[in-house]
């Protein structure tokens, strides 16, 4: 029986982040898919990073450049020594996301922090909402380069079909797994040229990780029990997916942080790269 | 309209939504719905003989964007012909909008113009049904 996280610190709860509005250590920030919520009310002193327009590279297919993540830290009012705390709607979605990408920049992981619970819990608590947007001094902000180890390439995932130590998790809904949905094609900058996923991937849609009453995770024993289950261990190479890896980037959290599983990594090109690549293998339908 | 006033136009059509409710009797209801993210809009059309929209609602739930456009979208249309609907395209409802608050989430701002759409498609049918019959 697994009674405790792999790192129970980084999670906290409603009540503690409600203890700490005024800590001048604590950047309270909201992630969310649905990117108007924060206007509509936050959390008292909380920031908001939008995933779109301040994670994302202007023009190429990437992630926003090392300096433009010192430039949004400083702007936000977050330095190095600064414990940044995420949430967002959609049972944390996007918290994790930002999470993620904060670790890929070299936030201290011993900083960084998920509500548990995210937006959804805190407004069923009917806690605090503000319109308010908050001002902090600027800081100076030194980010690392890019942790690779965190992130998977197609020629990675290309070659991690024939290795045996290499699992590969779609996170999508089961329809989006066998090909039965793709995305409309009148909007190709998300759109795949085919439905279905990557041979050998199996299928445990992100959302499984979480109560869906509260957004709360679930114990240490019933994730254990849930990726168990599908063969999913820590001594392997674990590669997480989705359709851009927003989705994914939540699995990767629960693997890594909540389960402590040592070597797992995001491929954010995912089904939108996967599904438009030429000459690479796809399977479609609900197994493996 | 500055990003600031285009946000607070769309968070009181989301707050405050027009036109939200069912329509009794319709001359044509459409459901229509976004695969990744769980927005669902259904449009309900009353036209009459000559063709105008005398009447428009929406049900639906999902994310600011998609519901604010919807609300936003049956009050453009009210009085308005089927040609003047059909002719309606996304470049003009994202200016109404405010393209630089909705560009990046187009599946979502357009979701209940795609259902207008196909309301609009499937209102020809049956009128094309219902002439052929007599």
């Amino acid at each position: 029986m697994v009674q405790s996280y792999a790192r129970p610190d980084v999670l906290v709860e409603t009540a503690w982040v409600a203890e700490h509005l005024s800590d001048p250590t604590v950047r309270i920030v909201e992630s969310d898919e649905d990117v108007l919520l924060y206007e509509q009310g936050h959390i008292p002193g909380a920031v908001k990073i939008d995933w779109f327009t301040d994670l994302q590279h202007p023009e190429r297919r990437d992630f926003l450049s090392r300096s433009d993540f010192e430039r949004l830290m400083s702007e936000r009012g977050i330095s190095n020594d600064t414990t940044v705390v995420f949430y967002g709607d959609k049972h944390n979605w996007y918290a994790a996301y930002s999470f993620w990408l904060f670790r890929y920049f070299g936030h201290d992981d011993k900083r960084l922090k998920i509500m548990n619970g995210g937006r959804k819990k805190w407004i069923d608590e009917q806690r605090p909402l503000t319109k308010d947007v908050p001002s902090y001094p600027k800081t100076t902000y030194h980010a690392q380069a890019p942790d690779l180890r965190l992130r998977a390439f197609r020629d990675e995932v290309l070659a991690s079909l024939y290795r045996k130590d290499c699992v590969l998790i779609d996170v999508r809904l089961p329809q989006e797994y066998s090909g039965e949905l793709i995305h409309m094609p009148e909007y190709p900058q998300e759109g795949a040229q085919r439905g279905g996923h990557i041979p050998g991937a199996l299928n445990i849609p992100w959302s499984q990780a979480v109560h869906p009453q509260d957004s709360t995770f679930k114990s240490p024993q019933d994730l254990k029990e849930l990726y168990e289950s599908y063969g999913i261990t820590p001594d392997k190479d674990i590669i997480v997916y989705c359709r851009i890896g927003e989705r994914s980037a939540h699995t990767w959290f629960v693997l890594t942080y909540l389960l402590g599983y040592p070597a797992v990594k995001n491929y954010d090109g995912s089904w939108t790269e996967w599904g438009n690549l030429v000459n690479v293998p796809i399977k479609k339908g609900a197994e493996p | 309209m500055d990003r600031q006033a285009q946000l607070e136009f769309l968070l009181d059509h989301y707050e405050n939504p027009r036109n939200r409710g069912k329509l009794d009797h319709p001359d044509v209801h459409m459901s229509w719905g976004n695969p990744g993210c769980g927005d669902v809009i259904t449009l309900y059309l009353k036209i009459d003989a000559e063709g105008r929209i005398t009447a428009i609602s929406f049900e639906g739930e999902g994310c600011t964007i998609s519901q604010a456009s919807a609300s936003i979208l049956t009050e453009e249309l009210k009085g308005k012909t089927l040609s003047d609907a059909e002719a309606m395209d996304p470049s003009d409802l994202m200016e109404l909008l405010g393209r630089d608050v909705v560009m990046t989430r187009p599946r979502c701002a357009m979701l209940a113009l795609d259902t207008l759409k196909l309301a609009l498609h499937e209102y020809r049918r049956i009128c094309q049904k219902n002439r052929a019959e007599l």
